[in-house]
């Protein structure tokens, strides 16, 4: 069940493949029967996991705490400045598009990036060129765009481990 | 306190039928492919109240294959809109 | 009304407005990826409201973790999305 791509130590697999198996049980139950097809969708999951997920992509506990901490509160400012916008009487937008740059090269990396973005206030990036330009559709551009944008990056970046992708 | 529930999903299944009224008379294809988005959200919404109200667990397995189905299909849906020069395009699928 | 119920209903109302919010969002924005935000952004924190409100209403801890991973499932599913809806609309402004 071990994937062929890179050296992963196998505590790390396991834990890995454990999680599922918790997925499972809380999404379908523990009977017997129930149990040994989960097994068989863990250990297929883990393996699908290895294929997908980049070789050296770790991500550091403390540091994911920290993003979830900064992203859920953030996640309801832009629900709440959607919610405003809609409800205004002639809608507060100016909308349009704002290129930042990133440092991040491109790969899962700065996808992941983008679509975590996608859920923070005000912003939407639709496209990256290949020099690393972000394309960010925002609904009012009066607001410092380039300065939030610069900060969630930072947060996302701190949830990486050794830092892995600046380049 | 179920008639509550009830109603708020009535309420969601509503706003988001006119939602989808609305997505659907688009004319770009792009724009339609919203519907799906927004009904997976709503239907899933609207699913997991009247589970509430009525007291059946596995309404919470359909709001959950729902919102699969959402995503699987908006993904389809831009693989096949995708050109292949385009940067991005030949890996559509990560977990965020 | 019970502290629970109460809790409840204090957060489905929310979610509904939210909800609320998104439909307006969708028709009275005025261009395609504007309408993107509303659906993203607004829908997906109604259904985190709803899901939120109903937690006191389960009957165990399962069924709880079940209904936010609905809610997990709808965030990887409306961020993944948006990226490719927008992306497509992207491209068939500036593309070929």
């Amino acid at each position: 069940m071990t994937p062929a791509i890179g050296p992963r130590p196998l505590s790390s697999l396991l834990a890995r493949g454990v999680g599922f198996l918790i997925l499972w049980v809380v999404l379908i139950g523990t009977t017997p029967i129930n149990l040994l097809i989960g097994l068989a969708a863990a250990a297929a999951a883990t393996w699908a996991s290895g294929l997908l997920w980049p070789a050296h992509g770790g991500i550091d506990a403390l540091g994911l705490l920290r993003f979830v901490l900064r992203f859920l509160p953030q996640s309801i400012v832009a629900g709440v400045d959607v919610a405003r916008r809609a409800f205004a009487p002639h809608p507060m937008l100016q909308p349009g598009l704002v290129a930042c740059r990133t440092s991040l090269p491109a790969g899962t990396a700065r996808r992941a990036m983008c679509a975590l973005m996608s859920l923070q206030p005000g912003k939407l990036p639709v496209a990256v060129d290949p020099d690393g330009t972000l394309h960010i559709h925002c609904l009012d551009q009066r607001e410092p765009i380039k300065e939030q944008t610069a900060a969630d990056e930072a947060a996302f970046c701190g949830m990486l481990r050794d830092g892995a992708g600046h380049g | 306190m179920a008639d509550i529930l009830t109603g708020a999903a009535l309420f969601i299944l509503a706003v988001t039928a006119l939602g989808l009224f609305r997505v659907l008379r688009a004319e770009f294809a792009v724009e339609r492919m919203m519907a799906v988005q927004l009904l997976g959200t709503g239907g899933a919404a609207a699913l997991l109240l009247l589970g509430a109200a009525s007291g059946t667990g596995a309404m919470t397995d359909v709001a959950l294959l729902l919102m699969l189905f959402a995503a699987f299909s908006c993904a389809a849906f831009a693989l096949g809109q995708a050109s292949p020069s385009v940067e991005g395009a030949e890996r559509r699928e990560d977990g965020a | 009304m019970a502290p629970a119920d109460a809790f409840t209903l204090l957060f489905v109302t929310a979610g509904a407005i939210l909800f609320l919010a998104g439909t307006l969002g969708l028709l009275r924005f005025p261009d395609t990826l504007s309408r993107l935000h509303a659906l993203s952004k607004a829908d997906n924190l109604g259904l985190g409201l709803i899901v939120i409100g109903l937690l006191p209403q389960c009957d165990s801890v399962t069924a709880g973790l079940k209904l936010v991973c609905v809610w997990l499932l709808a965030q990887l599913s409306a961020a993944t999305a948006s990226q490719l809806i927008a992306g497509a609309v992207y491209r068939r402004k500036s593309g070929p």
